[in-house]
């Protein structure tokens, strides 16, 4: 009887808590999607300045500016600048995961003396933003004459990749200790067992890594203005950075074509990214 | 309710300290025993070592030669050869101008190459850690020696120089494999912050650049920076409203992200992963295209301030030199916008690990759906996101891109080199980079560390994760 | 094909934890031997150790003749199955299989091309290691898949299979090798029981089909017993018992391995044992029940426990208790119980209940019984049935230590006797004492060791019944109506001859006691090297000599002794250590040399004379002649010595 009447009355009241629950997440959706959509829309404007818009939208639509982007080179060299940054990513990436990779599977897999320490001393440096010591790097870089080089930029991001090893030796930890000991047992040394066994297992997180230390240098803007002070060597971050206030649709063209690969990325990870995230969280 | 709450949390904070407390009074009763286990190895060496061993502390590997153990003895050999070469021809002078920093000053007028202080210095740096490198390759020869010597004593087949190698491959293969890692987080991480703490310490900048002389100068940077009238009242004034903006900026994130966690995670939303999509779009823009598209969406020409004057009002500077708190607040609202995806996606990670029986048990009980949030959800995700938490503020602590992007480049009056919404990295990042204030910038970057640091660790112990893994070990 | 020998094996942790402790066993070829034991009993970590995956503290491993100690787990020629399998999931079942062989390299000789070897100048073969061809792969990885039945799965990955063919292709790849030994670490607790029950017996077949040394281990009793030729019971890092099955079942050596062995476990009860004559009155604590049992029954328990002051504790199993009118009716050992439940098993129904009829059937109680009845019989909860106890069984437990009171081989026989003036009047014989002996007059009892009855003296006895214990003889043994125990090499009957060794005897007579002679000296000393030149034809050498050093005086180690010594330390510190050295008194002699001692007395055994001496505050026995005195000189024989680490207090020779 009770429950009749319990049934009855909430009704009503969850139907309004659901209404409510999607107004609020629309709303939100908007928010999130608007100034994309405003970037994306501005992208396609005839027009390349702002302040022929009405309001928020253009006024013409058009592919003038992509066309402009890949072909008007002289003052905003876009193609190279993309391949400038294509390069840069692509080599740090490949670099930093090797780099990760070999890091976590020794965290996890072997005891040695100073482990423990070495934990301890990756997790004081991370407190120390790679940011803060800037001033030193662009001393040091300097005097090692990498101002200006590529390389310096991939030496940069590589080497600061192997401290965020966290996730990866996660990963490894999950992967059952014994098969590693039935390896040792059919013969195998630990480089065979990281080879052949340890490698092959760990597709998915190689993966992960090579995508997720490719994001950083693809959109990082900080370094490459830093280091980078020739117009040729320009990454897209710093070259975006470098258009003139006028050049609004062009730039909005360049962030989208920059965009759309992280965007695809972040897509089609998502799942893997939200473990990621909480299984860094709940280890550390 | 509340009372027992308060309860619990002053027993806790009472039983942290006693347990810390216990444990340093252990730390220094059991310091002078560690202290000789420390040494127990190097006495048994001195004490034991046989000529052979002393002979290896004279030349390196010629113990090891004696013994017949010619790969490893060439190898010491030639290491000591190698650093002593180097020593001689350039350690040396490295080594002593790390303490002069230079004393022949240059001058391109006449012709004379004067010391370049900030190489020096860095030489300097070098040289220390060749020394060190030296001393541990030194010590591991004695030792080896040793061990030489305690297998041939015992009867035993010494380690080969052969099997040594390609134990390098297996039982050893970490230290293969962790060699380049840790050689790259020395070089690029560790080595500047070695010579950005050394610099803090000096007067390089301003002026004070090669060809000119850089000396030491101990704490003066520090004094300068908290006492001077040029920096001081700047440092304050930033200060402050570092501190604000970071606490309001990570406590918005991190509660809206949970929000938005919370709300597409109700029983009524269908199509969770599509609405999951917009925030993720957020969160997949680089950060610069983002903030360069707010900056111009605030600007005198933006959308905004268009829609405004067809309005027929008059255009506002949102960003503008006077315009201090509305654009603090859009700098709020931006940063807001790019981090709550993150925060939604990490709380989302982990609301899905929640056990559902804990709610099923309160609903039984009848608690509230507040209830339910405060009791159970609220404390799981703190706890599970604490190290997440602390990470977070000191990311804001330091977000140099929001108004670097928004505000860039702004000095003004009442502050030295900075602006208003300038965060100290900001105004490092003017000092240093822009206007070569390098050892200032420096000490500020300690200061930065030293109160981030401080900051998180004591949020992180007081914090449940770290009580919770103290009670599992 | 090789057995396995485990002496004074230890893994202590560096915090000072021992897993193991002193684990001793040989294991023969072929055996199939099962490590039981509940968890953290150090069985996973023994068999860790004989893997080579965990390192062994101290103690000597040999697999086949050679000391494996400090080999790496490829170079044992052993393998592992797991308990999660451990496959590598990425590989097929083809490739996981042959994966060990992959790893590892044959003997071959130098070939070209056709195949034909290519001999060196000399016309010899050139020995060369050379990787498995892809035909031989082929042949094993098939021969070992069509044993276990999985050569249709060959081309899947690991988990496209159920869990009990994992296991058998984990068990595929251990045997692909043919490896010396087996290890198999809890291979079967994770299928489900059916399963278990199936690969159980597939094993059993496995094993006798492969004909190489197994070694199990499992928390699983039933396991152990169904599987195992000889089975290992450990509990606390200590081994509680080796034994066959029905050893272990027929006389469990502690309460621990008679409560972990059988289902439902055996029936404890607290109780006390009062001899009357030619019956022990059985009495249960909280029960009130008294039983009658003849003595005969309870033969081998030690007298101490048949006085009705100590506890015992008394052991009997659900299968010797029964609950048949006919069987109550007939015998003299009945105990009231309370019946308060039923487990319906079909062919057999568990009764559970308390022999303490004030029991209110809820709660913890020591006095709970379980008994074995025919299949569906109608018995009411509350109900008071009296059961039978077939006392023949019963297996009876020291309270304190928990170790059995009537073990197979007893320790002592208990008899009365009296003693006057150096003579002694026991069991109807009368004997002088050797002058060591020096007992009071007065009535008292004598504790003879079964160890301490020869056969070829001129006490006259009649053997009853001889018992072969782990290929000794156990004779029962009648002197003039009072029962000893003896044991003996061969098997005797009818009337025999005994003769006592005095030196194990104890007699307690008049208040005070003699004290078996020490068969063991001990004496403190440490470990040193000397280089000396020696002259060795003709020619001057130098060598290095090893010594046992006791009290300054160097005894010259012989090899055996001194490589064991340097195997289980590390670094010099066989140098730096305490040892405790022990000889058995006929290891020592008196000499000119040696280690100086004072002569406290001459203990005369008849036959036999000791001199007991005190050397630096320890007491040692040395077989003498004549009658030494004052200041001695004492020559162990080093070949013969035991050695004992004490910081770690480890058994090392």
């Amino acid at each position: 009887m009770s429950k009749q009447t319990g049934k009855l009355k909430i009704k009503p009241k969850k139907l309004f808590g659901a209404a409510l629950t999607y107004l609020i997440i629309l709303a939100v959706c908007f928010i999130f999607l608007f100034p994309i959509l405003w970037l994306v829309l501005a992208s396609f404007s005839k027009t390349g300045s702002i302040y022929s818009f009405k309001g928020f939208f253009p006024t013409a639509y058009s592919f003038d500016s992509f066309v402009k982007l890949f072909t008007d080179t002289e003052m905003y060299n876009y193609p190279r600048w993309f391949g400038n940054t294509l390069f840069i990513s692509l080599m740090s990436s490949l670099i930093g995961t090797a780099l990760t990779i070999l890091t976590a599977y020794c965290m996890s897999r072997f005891r040695f003396k100073s482990r423990k320490a070495m934990m301890k001393t990756t997790l004081v440096l991370g407190m120390f933003p790679s940011f803060m010591t800037m001033t030193a790097v662009y001393i040091l870089m300097t005097q090692f004459n990498l101002i200006n080089q590529q390389w310096g930029l991939i030496m940069i991001y590589s080497a600061g990749a192997p401290m965020g090893y966290l996730t990866q030796k996660g990963f490894f930890d999950t992967i059952s200790v014994s098969i590693d000991e039935a390896a040792r047992i059919d013969g195998a040394s630990n480089f065979k067992i990281f080879v052949k066994i340890t490698l092959p297992l760990a597709a998915p997180m190689i993966v992960y890594t090579l995508l997720s230390s490719f994001v950083w240098p693809w959109s990082d803007f900080i370094l490459p203005k830093l280091l980078l002070k020739n117009k040729d060597l320009y990454t897209v971050a710093v070259g975006l950075m470098s258009l003139d206030n006028t050049e609004f649709s062009r730039f909005a063209a360049g962030s989208v074509f920059i965009a759309i690969p992280i965007i695809v990325f972040y897509f089609a990870l998502s799942k893997f990214l939200i473990n990621g995230l909480s299984a860094g969280a709940v280890k550390q | 309710m509340e009372n027992s709450t308060y309860n619990g949390i002053t027993n806790k904070i009472r039983a942290f300290f006693a347990a810390k407390a216990k444990a340093v009074k252990n730390f220094f009763a059991t310091l002078p025993q560690r202290i000789k286990n420390k040494f127990a190895g190097a006495k048994e060496i001195l004490t034991q070592g046989n000529g052979k061993v002393s002979a290896s502390m004279c030349i390196m590997g010629l113990g090891q030669l004696l013994y017949r153990q010619w790969g490893k003895g060439i190898t010491y050999l030639l290491a000591q050869i190698a650093f002593l070469a180097y020593f001689i021809m350039k350690g040396a002078g490295d080594f002593i101008g790390f303490f002069t920093l230079g004393v022949k000053q240059g001058n391109a007028w006449y012709g004379i190459e004067g010391d370049n202080s900030v190489i020096m210095l860095l030489m300097g740096i070098l040289s220390i850690i060749a020394i060190i490198f030296y001393v541990v390759i030194y010590i591991s020869n004695i030792r080896d020696a040793y061990r030489i010597q305690c297998a041939a004593d015992t009867l035993k087949q010494p380690v080969s120089f052969k099997k040594e190698l390609s134990s390098l491959l297996d039982k050893n293969f970490h230290k293969t494999a962790l060699a380049l890692p840790i050689v790259g987080v020395c070089v690029f991480s560790i080595l500047p912050i070695i010579f950005m703490i050394l610099i803090a310490f000096t007067n390089y900048g301003g002026t004070v650049v090669p060809p000119a002389l850089v000396d030491w100068v101990g704490f003066e940077n520090f004094a300068k920076i908290l006492t001077l009238g040029q920096f001081a009242p700047t440092f304050f004034k930033i200060f402050g409203w570092n501190i604000l903006w970071a606490i309001l900026s990570t406590f918005i994130n991190y509660f809206a992200g949970l929000g938005l966690a919370l709300l597409l995670n109700r029983k009524c939303v269908k199509g969770k992963t599509f609405w999951r999509l917009f925030p993720i779009l957020a969160y997949a823009v680089p950060g610069f295209i983002t903030l360069i598209a707010f900056k111009f969406m605030f600007s005198y020409g933006g959308p905004i301030n268009q829609m405004i004057t067809s309005a027929g009002g008059t255009a506002i500077g949102f960003l503008d030199i006077d315009a201090k708190w509305t654009a603090r607040l859009i700098g709020l609202m931006v940063n807001a916008w790019l981090n709550i995806p993150s925060g939604m996606l990490l709380a989302t990670g982990i609301l899905s690990n929640v056990n559902t029986d804990l709610y099923e048990a309160a609903r039984v009980d009848g608690a509230s759906a507040w209830k339910q949030f405060v009791k159970i959800t609220l404390p799981y995700v703190l706890f599970a996101t604490m190290p997440v938490l602390i990470s977070q503020f000191i990311a804001n602590f330091n977000n140099f891109g929001i108004f670097y992007f928004l505000r860039g480049g702004l000095y003004m009056d009442g502050y030295f080199l900075a602006s208003d919404t300038d965060l100290l990295i900001n105004w490092l990042y003017n000092m240093s980079i822009d206007n070569n204030y390098y050892s200032i910038g420096a000490a500020i970057s300690i200061i930065i560390f030293i109160v981030t640091s401080i900051i998180s660790l004591a949020v992180y112990v007081m914090s449940p994760s770290y009580k919770q893994e103290e009670t599992y070990q | 094909m090789a057995n396995v020998s485990l002496k004074h094996i230890y893994k202590v942790y560096p915090n000072g934890a021992k897993a193991v402790n002193d684990f001793n066993m040989q294991i023969e070829d072929k055996e199939f031997i099962v490590f039981v034991g509940p968890s953290g009993c150090g069985k996973s970590t023994t068999l860790r150790m004989i893997a080579g995956l965990e390192e062994i503290s101290a103690g000597e491993l040999k697999i086949g003749d050679v000391v494996v100690n400090g080999m790496e787990p490829k170079d044992r020629d052993i393998a592992m199955v797991f308990q999660n399998y451990a496959l590598y999931p990425h590989m097929t079942i083809y490739e996981n299989i042959a994966f060990g062989l992959r790893m590892r390299k044959v003997p071959d000789v130098k070939r070209d091309k056709e195949g034909n070897p290519v001999p060196d100048k000399n016309g010899n073969e050139i020995p060369v290691m050379r990787k498995y061809n892809r035909e031989e792969l082929d042949r094993k990885v098939n021969e070992a898949a069509e044993i276990l039945g999985i050569t249709e799965y060959l081309k899947r990955k690991p988990k496209e299979m159920s869990g009990g063919q994992r296991q058998r292709v984990a068990l595929g790849r251990a045997i692909v090798r043919q490896p010396k030994v087996m290890l198999l670490d809890e291979p079967l607790s994770n299928l489900d029981a059916k399963l278990r029950t199936q690969m159980r017996s597939e094993i059993v077949k496995l094993h006798n089909k492969l004909n190489t040394t197994f070694i199990y281990v499992t928390h699983d009793q039933v396991e152990a017993m169904t599987m195992g030729t000889r089975i290992v019971v450990m509990k606390d890092g200590y081994i509680q018992q080796i034994d066959t099955p029905k050893n272990l079942y027929m006389h469990p050596a502690n309460k621990f391995v008679a409560g972990f062995i059988g289902t439902p476990q055996m029936n404890f009860f607290e109780g006390t044992l009062k001899k009357e004559g030619d019956i022990v009155r059985a009495e249960f604590a909280k029960s009130g029940a008294a039983l009658r049992v003849p003595c005969a029954l309870l033969q081998k328990v030690s007298p101490r426990y048949l006085g009705g002051d100590l506890p015992v504790c008394i052991g009997l199993r659900a299968e010797d208790i029964s609950l048949e009118p006919e069987a109550v009716k007939n015998s003299g050992t009945t105990i009231k119980v309370r019946v308060s439940h039923l487990e319906e098993l079909g062919t057999e129904t568990l009764v559970y209940g308390d022999i303490n009829l004030g029991y209110d059937g809820i709660g913890e109680s020591d006095t709970k019984i379980i008994i074995k009845a025919a299949g569906f019989k109608d018995y009411k909860t509350g109900e008071i049935v009296e059961a039978a106890l077939n006392f023949g069984a019963a297996h009876l437990f020291d309270c304190q230590t928990e170790e059995s009171i009537m073990p197979q081989i007893p320790e002592y026989n208990y008899l009365d006797c009296s003693a006057e003036n150096g003579t002694i009047t026991f069991a109807g014989n009368k004997i002088k004492l050797p002058p060591a002996m020096e007992c009071a007059d007065g009535q008292g009892e004598m504790l003879i060791p079964v160890d301490a009855i020869n056969f070829g003296g001129d006490i006259e006895a009649v053997a009853e019944s001889c018992e072969d214990v782990n290929g000794k003889k156990l004779v029962l043994l009648n002197v003039n109506g009072n029962r000893l125990y003896a044991l003996g090499d061969e098997k005797r009957t009818g009337s025999v001859k005994i003769g006592l060794d005095y030196k194990k005897l104890i007699v307690k007579t008049g208040g005070g006691q003699t004290d078996p002679m020490p068969l063991v000296n001990g004496l403190d000393g440490r470990f040193v090297s000397e280089k000396i030149t020696e002259n060795i034809d003709g020619k001057t050498k130098k060598v290095t000599r090893y010594y046992l050093e006791i009290n300054g005086v160097k005894l010259e180690a012989p090899e055996a002794v001194y490589q064991k010594m340097f195997a289980a330390t590390t670094g010099r510190k066989v140098y730096n250590s305490v040892y405790r050295y022990e000889w058995s008194p006929y290891d020592v002699a008196l000499s000119d040399s040696g280690v100086e001692a004072q002569v406290v007395k001459v203990l005369d055994y008849g036959g036999e004379k000791f001199a007991q001496c005190s050397a630096g505050g320890a007491t040692l026995y040395v077989k003498c002649e004549g009658a030494p005195q004052g200041t001695v000189h004492i020559a162990p024989d080093p070949s013969k010595v035991s050695v004992i680490e004490r910081e770690r207090n480890i058994k090392i020779v």
